[in-house]
């Protein structure tokens, strides 16, 4: 991959018919080696485009953004390339932060703005137009209305839901203890559900969703295969195993639900907090 | 008037970890349900005055948050967002980092619409900028000063160096 990158645009239809039976039959790895080459913010970093480049070290640089929200909006860029922010490994996120919370005090003395907004889009449906990881820092001003953000009131029991939903994987990826975590969820659970929950093999549940997405789903692989999919798979089976992993430390309590993480779908769900739910939380 | 965060710590059930330094919690005013805060445990109001440590521990939280929401709520993307000040439509004066789980067709729209800049004034907006970077932080020198009060009285004595001027030289 050591070849010097060419645009498309200058390639003949025969290199280019090449370049695409190139493409196939490349590993995914050979695949983001290939995007990183392309990636203009990389080129950026590199030099071979030029930028107006407000600050400079060996992690990362920010430079003014040519298409601004306002003026003064910087994008802070580190100069190895990731993809979204769970790729940017803990220390270069942080210098990153640390090195907004520098240029963001700069924005607000040197342009005498009265707030900034620090900004982050991981992912298409988030709005990353890049691919290349940055933090938007983004002077503003009394009224400006330039990120539509207003905030609303929900309802206790969504707050609930929400918590219930995501505090378990939080907590674990936070490296607290398991047991803790499932006594309380347990706690949650029963309090929310009361008696009556189904034992076992409940699968309908889970059809409905596939259905429901089918269309969406299909078509959405074809554009992204790779992390719609894999988020798909990934996302069924681990909040199940939630629900099955309160359910186990029901019948017997302090037993290793670990085995039960990757467990297959086969198990029951309670009524109350479904995927579904939580996929209309969205919505 | 007490600070809703400073508050919300008091409330347990919206509060999915705490630790000596911060908090993770469901608040209930949001931009979109699912929406997951990480501040620090004491009161900051914006991010200029948070010192390093607790902010890089905001930040592996707030990562974490991010992961977790794409597994547990299904989530396809996620915005990562400050609100630093009031006109940046920061509602409690309390720093903290608001994880907002995304979705294709979630209605939310929180781009921007980009402007075209004269280049005469980019050019100025550049130079604004880099002057004041040039300056001291005046958050991180203050707070070093009463922090490291001890150590840095002893590097005073030992190198006879200025300490403003030191944090000058450390300054990008």
């Amino acid at each position: 991959m050591a070849k010097q990158p060419k645009s498309i645009e200058d390639l003949s239809p025969k290199e280019r018919k090449e370049l695409e039976e190139k493409l196939k039959n490349m590993s995914p790895e050979e695949i983001a080696e290939l995007q990183k080459q392309q990636c203009i913010f990389c080129q950026i970093v590199q030099g071979k485009v030029p930028s107006k480049k407000v600050y400079e070290d060996k992690t990362c640089i920010a430079i003014l953004d040519i298409q601004p929200a306002t003026k003064g909006h910087l994008l802070l860029i580190p100069k190895e390339h990731y993809g979204i922010m769970p790729q940017v490994p803990d220390e270069v996120l942080q210098h990153l932060f640390k090195t907004s919370k520098r240029l963001s005090q700069a924005l607000l003395r040197g342009l005498k703005v009265s707030g900034t907004s620090i900004f982050i889009a991981n992912g298409q449906a988030a709005g990353q137009r890049a691919l290349h990881f940055m933090i938007h820092l983004i002077p503003r001003k009394d009224g400006d209305k330039i990120i539509d953000d207003t905030e609303k009131l929900i309802e206790r029991s969504m707050q609930e839901k929400v918590r219930i939903a995501v505090q378990d994987k939080i907590l674990s990826l936070m490296g607290v203890e398991k047991q803790t975590t499932l006594k309380d969820l347990k706690k949650d659970i029963n309090n929310e559900l009361g008696e009556d929950e189904p034992e076992d093999d409940e699968e309908p549940k889970a059809e409905v969703i596939d259905d429901d997405e089918d269309e969406t789903q299909n078509d959405l692989e074809e554009k992204k295969p790779v992390s719609k999919s894999k988020a798909k798979k990934k996302a069924i089976p681990k909040s199940k195993s939630k629900k099955s992993k309160s359910k186990k430390i029901e019948e017997d309590d302090g037993g290793n639900s670990e085995d039960n993480i990757f467990d297959d779908n086969n198990k029951s769900k309670d009524e109350d907090v479904t995927l579904d739910d939580i996929a209309n939380l969205f919505k | 008037m007490k600070c809703e965060y400073c508050d919300l710590q008091d409330k347990n059930e919206d509060i999915i970890y705490a630790d000596e330094d911060i908090v993770i919690a469901v608040k209930d005013k949001i931009t979109t349900p699912g929406q997951i805060t990480v501040y620090p445990k004491k009161h900051y109001p914006i991010m200029e005055m948070v010192p390093e440590d607790t902010l890089n521990k905001c930040v592996y939280a707030a990562k974490k948050v991010s992961m977790a929401v794409f597994e547990s709520l299904e989530a396809q993307g996620t915005n990562i967002l400050v609100r630093n000040g009031l006109s940046a439509g920061q509602s409690v004066p309390h720093f903290g980092i608001e994880i907002i789980p995304r979705r294709e067709e979630d209605n939310l729209n929180l781009q921007w619409k980009g402007k075209e800049v004269l280049e005469d004034e980019m050019d100025m907006i550049l130079e604004a900028i880099e002057m004041d970077l040039k300056k001291p932080s005046m958050a991180e020198a203050k707070e070093e000063i009463i922090v490291d009060k001890g150590e840095t009285q002893a590097v005073l004595e030992k190198e006879g160096d200025n300490y403003l001027l030191k944090s000058l030289k450390r300054i990008p």
